[in-house]
């Protein structure tokens, strides 16, 4: 997968030397500097207009002509998508803007992150009992993937997996199925047998209509919702 | 205090199997605690005839315990002045799980224990010449060949069973008298004036009246009585007398705790023992429990620690740890079909399993069961392992690998109600158990950074999230969004929410049988419609 940039791409570059603005009008001018100034955290054109009292038409194009010159970008805010957001050319956008390393255009890469979720699952699953390290490493060595991925990345996608319940986080004791691993280290191991997507033991009370309907405390016995006209039980009693 | 879907849920219980008389004595002592009988009657604008047989029953189905301050001056014959009537909520629930009650029973022994335990429910409390006569009763009913003249002798050996499995116990007494107020001077000698102060606001109202009312140990299981013979006598005072076992038992007065008389002779009253079937229960729960998430041999390991613990139970005190040698344990094992295919070095990985690590292994390993801990598990729904290996104790908690089972019923409410990206946010939540920004939790989670505060706002409309606004201020002001789950209230709310669902199942069920019973009655009026 190409798509994803290792955090080396993300460091500043060193702005290049003045040689493009000395072509710029006074407006450009101002423009240029007050972006240049929020560095990868760029600005958004209402702010610019705030900082500069600038008129609005002069904004829109003086952006027009830096962008041009290649001398600014537009970059999508994750935050706030439908805002117009503005960077120096020689900045990458921080994490903030960009929402980090698993976004992609202002949205996230669901499809790679299941993908890569999906091969560190059968990781675990064939190991029985991996270490972080153990992981990157047999995706390292696999080649399934072009970019390289730093531990903090993998444990980011690791940690998900546990709050899905797809794999348990524990503590090597030494023993049996942890005796390669030192005491205290800290692995993960599948939560179902089968390696299958984790779908978790369901509790009494989600297994019957009323623990799921999102309408329970509307229902009343002579109400508009009631046990006794509910749909939901209709259908679950319905065998 | 009971949540208000509980009482709801209760009264709609009460109401069902004793009228609605009874149900609003109980929905007031429900309400508002321990009440006199004067204040009863006042409260529930009933006759004092209705309130005076209305607590009878509820005494006799143990759903009340009478209690009262120990006073000054001696005792006095006949009902105190100041004689409260406390409900005890838990036991009317489990008038709901009856059935698997006799379900446990039925599966350990025969029909007849079990029949024998389906009269002590139904009637609440019995004698043992009460369990005879109804037995009799049965045998003519059903024109059995089973001569009457070893009923008495099957009825007490099956009750001798039940005793011992500690599935019935004897009644506690009828009114417990509580010890005046402890003061912090007498209590500050022994712990500390503030540990003194800790345990008495943890130790509730009912726990001392139950603990006052509780028979002494060495008798709850016995049959045998004070005067030292082997089968109780039977006092036949006006209020036993007159009662015909298959009815509800009526008493003339509710002179209960009056002292019998030197010629009188004592009456032992037995009932269901509730709290061992719910500890069965939550056993057979946990093994369920770490039979999915680790294996078949882990969970029969634990099932024989279990048995192996509870044989034990019944010799020792149950704050000691009571050490468990590997063998024991293997032993216990063996009994079972799925165990006698497991090896030694197969327990020993099973409990290795469980997160134990002895700190030195000999030829004389040995674990032992936290017996306090296994008491806390019927109310935890959690499992501890203490293990003692050459007098060092290491304490284990299993719950690194089970899940405690209230978080499981919230985060399948969760999922279920909410999805799946909730659910990792709340799991999130959860396990910091601190306030965390929503930006964090939507990278942690990887939840679109827009979907993230709209779930989390459903989830605090909802009463599953706490929430609190920070405000920076700074060149512009910038407000941020903490979020937690606070893990007791919510419990309490979700617990109402059982409630609820429960009183809505009883109630559609009802519906669905009074359909059925017109359409009955529509059939049999006409026929070929």
């Amino acid at each position: 997968m190409s798509r994803l940039q290792g955090p080396s791409s993300h460091k500043r570059k060193q702005p290049e030397p003045n040689s493009a603005s000395g072509s710029l009008t006074e407006h450009e001018r101002i423009l240029y500097h007050v972006i240049k100034s929020k560095q990868n955290m760029g600005i958004w054109t209402r702010d610019m207009k705030w900082e500069t009292k600038l008129p609005d038409y002069v904004v829109v194009k003086s952006l027009k002509s830096l962008q041009a010159k290649k001398l600014i970008k537009e970059v999508v805010n994750v935050q706030n998508k439908g805002r117009k957001h503005y960077i120096a050319a020689e900045f990458e956008p921080s994490k903030e803007i960009t929402g980090g390393t698993w976004y992609a255009g202002g949205n996230l890469d669901t499809e790679f992150i299941n993908f890569l979720q999906k091969h560190c699952v059968k990781i675990i699953y064939e190991q029985k009992v991996a270490t972080l390290e153990g992981i990157l490493d047999t995706i390292r060595r696999s080649r399934a993937f072009n970019v390289e991925f730093t531990p903090q990345q993998i444990e980011e996608i690791v940690n998900a997996l546990v709050l899905d319940n797809e794999i348990t986080e524990v503590e090597s004791n030494g023993m049996g199925e942890f005796d390669s691993i030192p005491v205290g280290t800290v692995c993960y191991m599948c939560t179902n047998k089968g390696g299958r997507k984790g779908e978790p033991k369901i509790g009494a009370m989600a297994s019957i209509p009323c623990g799921v309907c999102p309408q329970i405390s509307l229902c009343t016995p002579d109400g508009i919702i009631s046990p006794q006209t509910c749909v939901h039980f209709t259908k679950w009693l319905d065998f | 205090m009971v949540t208000q879907y509980g009482i709801k849920l209760a009264v709609h219980l009460m109401t069902n199997h004793f009228g609605n008389v009874v149900a609003k004595v109980c929905e007031n002592l429900l309400q508002r605690g321990p009440l006199t009988l004067q204040l009863i009657v006042q409260l529930t604008e009933l006759t004092p005839q209705q309130v005076t047989s209305s607590l009878l029953i509820l005494i006799q189905h143990n759903c009340v315990q009478a209690f009262s301050l120990e006073q000054q001056g001696g005792l006095e014959d006949g009902p105190k002045a100041d004689t409260q009537y406390m409900v005890l909520f838990s036991n009317i629930l489990h008038r709901m799980r009856f059935s698997k009650f006799l379900k446990i029973v039925s599966g350990e022994f025969d029909e007849e224990c079990k029949e024998l335990l389906h009269g002590l429910l139904q009637h609440g409390r019995l004698t043992l010449k009460q369990m005879v006569e109804r037995a009799k009763n049965m045998i003519e009913r059903e024109k059995s060949s089973k001569r009457e003249g070893i009923c008495e002798d099957i009825v007490q050996e099956n009750l001798l069973k039940l005793l011992a499995a500690r599935y019935a116990e004897r009644c506690p007494t009828h009114e417990a008298v509580l010890a005046a107020p402890v003061t912090e001077e007498t209590t500050a000698k022994k712990r500390g004036a503030k540990s003194a102060k800790r345990n008495e606001e943890s130790v509730t109202i009912e726990q001392r009246v139950l603990g006052a009312a509780a028979p002494m140990e060495a008798q709850r299981f016995s049959i045998i009585t004070n005067t030292g013979s082997n089968v109780s006598r039977e006092i036949s005072t006006n209020a036993s007398s007159s009662m015909s076992v298959g009815e509800k038992r009526k008493y003339d007065s509710l002179e209960l705790d009056r002292e019998p008389a030197a010629e009188e002779e004592e009456v032992v009253l037995f009932r269901a023992n509730f709290e061992e079937f719910m500890r069965r229960l939550r056993h057979k729960a946990c093994i369920e429990n770490v039979r999915t998430r680790l294996d078949d041999g882990s969970s029969i390991v634990l099932r024989a620690m279990l048995e192996a613990a509870r044989s034990l139970e019944k010799k020792v005190k149950t704050e000691k740890p009571v050490p468990l040698s590997l063998n024991t344990i293997f032993e216990e094992v063996m009994k079972s079909e799925e165990g006698r295919g497991m090896t030694l070095d197969r327990v020993r990985a099973s409990l290795a399993q469980f997160g134990c690590s002895p700190s030195a292994r000999g030829t004389d390993e040995s674990y032992s069961i936290d017996l306090k801990k296994i008491v806390e598990l019927a109310q935890n729904d959690e499992v501890s392992l203490t293990l003692v290996s050459k007098d060092m104790k290491i304490h284990v908690s299993v719950t690194k690998r089970c899940l405690t089972f209230s978080t499981l019923q919230l985060e399948s409410i969760v999922l279920k109600r909410y999805g799946r990206d909730a659910y990792r946010m709340f799991r999130l939540l959860s396990k910091t158990g601190r306030l965390v920004e929503t930006d964090k939790i939507s990278d942690t989670t990887f939840v679109e950074k827009k979907d993230a505060p709209k779930i989390l706002y459903k989830l605090w409309k909802d009463e599953y999230l706490h929430m609190e606004k920070l405000v920076v201020a700074g060149a512009r002001q910038s407000q941020f969004l903490l979020w937690k789950v606070n893990k007791p209230s919510l419990q309490e709310h979700v617990l109402d929410e059982m409630f609820r669902a429960a009183l809505n199942l009883s109630q559609r069920v009802a519906y669905e049988r009074e359909k059925e019973k017109e359409f009955a009655k529509r059939t049999v009026l006409c026929p070929n419609n």
